[in-house]
């Protein structure tokens, strides 16, 4: 009996050691397939978004979400050349029967460009209408769920069935949706507004510099107080005060 | 094994019993969640009817060209473990290769692992029986499964989107009746097939019953004379 035992396991272990040397053959061969699809369809999506767009950079260190349950996977700062264009996130939250993943595009006017559903698993013909392309929400003007969000500002109210069309029996998934877009816009928004700040303090300085002078005069003499130790921190921290200066 | 249990018929007879008088779903009834869940498109449809075919056709050649080597008492995890393996294959294979297919198929491709139509023939049928006549029960049963699939998913897209395979069919000013779109409706056209199967079924077996009297009607008129 325990002979048979371990019989009867050693058998199974060898089955599953073949099954796992093909599954692990098959992966190889389809995981450069599968990766290349993921960046194709970042991509294609980032270039729908801003057609104009020549180059992307990963800024995802520098935005944060605003409520816990949408969480920021991606997101790009796109540009033409040098130029920037506008932000990009990628966010999920759970929609229906799991997470959604959706992409934004929000222009430096703070309006978006576009929203493009890219994972989803709710339910086919219901939730999953969200990312169909022949689903419209206003069937006379042809908008898709997630083509009515094009145009919006993020500071519009992103209210399901206020300025927002739901899908047809999908309520759960049509809020998801609208909260992730409305959560990471507001995302972009704030990330926009640091760096227009950031880009825009040299220029600033000139324009405004008879405010900003004084607190950035106080903060160096202040600082001159201090022990030296802190010296190499001194320039950068009356810096930020010229820029918070100048914002006001 | 012992090799009594073999099934004699052809494989066209096992073939066809696959596809109207054994159908997994329509007389034997198994497997119907998935069959009910993506069905509300005809690409989904299709696309779950192959991909299932697939992993049946080779489970079962697998399994019973290894039948003498799956010890009675261990063939329930061995066969969940080649039944996962192709699942696994399929699905690695559409997400690379078919990923819109793959999307929109959801969880359901990697629940091919515990659907009870592959367990059961495995378990009923392939275990037992020689490779080619497992070819023929996996192509029937896997075929019985599609085309079934395949039929319910065109009713409800039909009637309930108004397109077919993505195509807008109906004209602009039909309104979709969202019921067949929604569980209730894959419930009510499965049923009606299930009725037209049986009906087509009965018709059958009456053609062969009056056929089988005629003969032995004219037999006797034979001795008679």
């Amino acid at each position: 009996m325990k002979n048979n035992i371990i019989k009867l396991g050693l058998i199974l272990a060898a089955f599953a050691v073949v099954a796992c040397a093909s599954l692990a053959v098959v992966y190889q061969v389809t995981e450069p397939a599968i990766a290349s699809q993921a960046q194709d369809a970042l991509n294609s999506s980032l270039k729908e978004l801003f057609p104009e767009a020549t180059s992307h950079e990963d800024i995802k260190g520098a935005v944060s979400s605003s409520d816990e349950t949408v969480k920021i996977e991606e997101a790009y700062l796109v540009k033409n050349d040098l130029a920037p264009l506008g932000v990009a996130i990628k966010a999920t939250t759970a929609s229906y029967k799991g997470p959604a993943t959706v992409l934004i595009g929000v222009r430096l006017d703070r309006s978006i460009t576009g929203v493009h559903i890219l994972e989803m698993s709710d339910t086919p013909g219901l939730g999953a209408n969200a990312a169909s392309s022949t689903y419209y929400v206003d069937k006379a003007k042809k908008i898709t769920f997630p083509g009515q969000f094009t145009g919006k500002y993020i500071t519009d109210k992103f209210e399901v069935k206020t300025d927002v069309i739901p899908i047809t029996a999908a309520t759960v998934t049509s809020k998801a949706i609208t909260k992730a877009v409305k959560v990471a816009s507001a995302s972009a928004g704030e990330y926009l507004q640091a760096m227009a700040l950031g880009t825009a303090a040299p220029s600033a300085i000139s324009g405004a510099s008879q405010e900003a002078a004084q607190p950035a005069a106080e903060a160096t003499s202040g600082a001159s107080a201090t022990s030296s130790g802190s010296a190499t921190t001194q320039p950068a921290k009356p810096a930020a005060e010229t820029t918070s200066g100048a914002s006001q | 094994m012992s090799e009594e249990g073999k099934d004699t018929r052809s494989f066209w007879q096992v073939f066809k019993a696959g596809l109207v008088f054994e159908n997994p779903l329509l007389v034997l009834m198994i497997g119907l969640c998935s069959s009910l869940a993506v069905t509300s498109n005809v690409s989904n449809g299709i696309g779950m009817g192959l991909a299932m075919t697939f992993v049946l056709l080779f489970s079962e050649i697998f399994i019973s060209a290894f039948r003498k080597l799956i010890p009675n008492g261990a063939r329930l995890p061995i066969f969940i473990i080649i039944i996962a393996a192709f699942t696994t294959i399929v699905d690695l294979v559409m997400k690379a290769y078919f990923p819109d297919l793959s999307k929109s198929m959801g969880v359901f491709i990697p629940l091919i692992v515990v659907n009870c139509i592959i367990m059961g023939r495995v378990e009923a049928y392939s275990s037992k029986q020689r490779v080619v006549s497992s070819i023929a029960d996996a192509l029937g049963m896997g075929l019985g499964y599609t085309w079934v699939l395949i039929v319910i998913s065109a009713v409800r897209e039909l009637l309930g989107n108004g397109t077919f395979a993505g195509i807008q069919v109906m004209p602009v000013s039909y309104t979709p009746i969202l019921f067949f779109i929604l569980p209730p409706g894959g419930f009510l056209v499965f049923g009606l097939l299930i009725s037209a199967n049986n009906a087509i079924k009965r018709s059958i077996n009456k053609r062969e019953t009056l056929a089988a009297k005629q003969v032995s009607d004219q037999q006797k008129a034979k001795e008679n004379a």
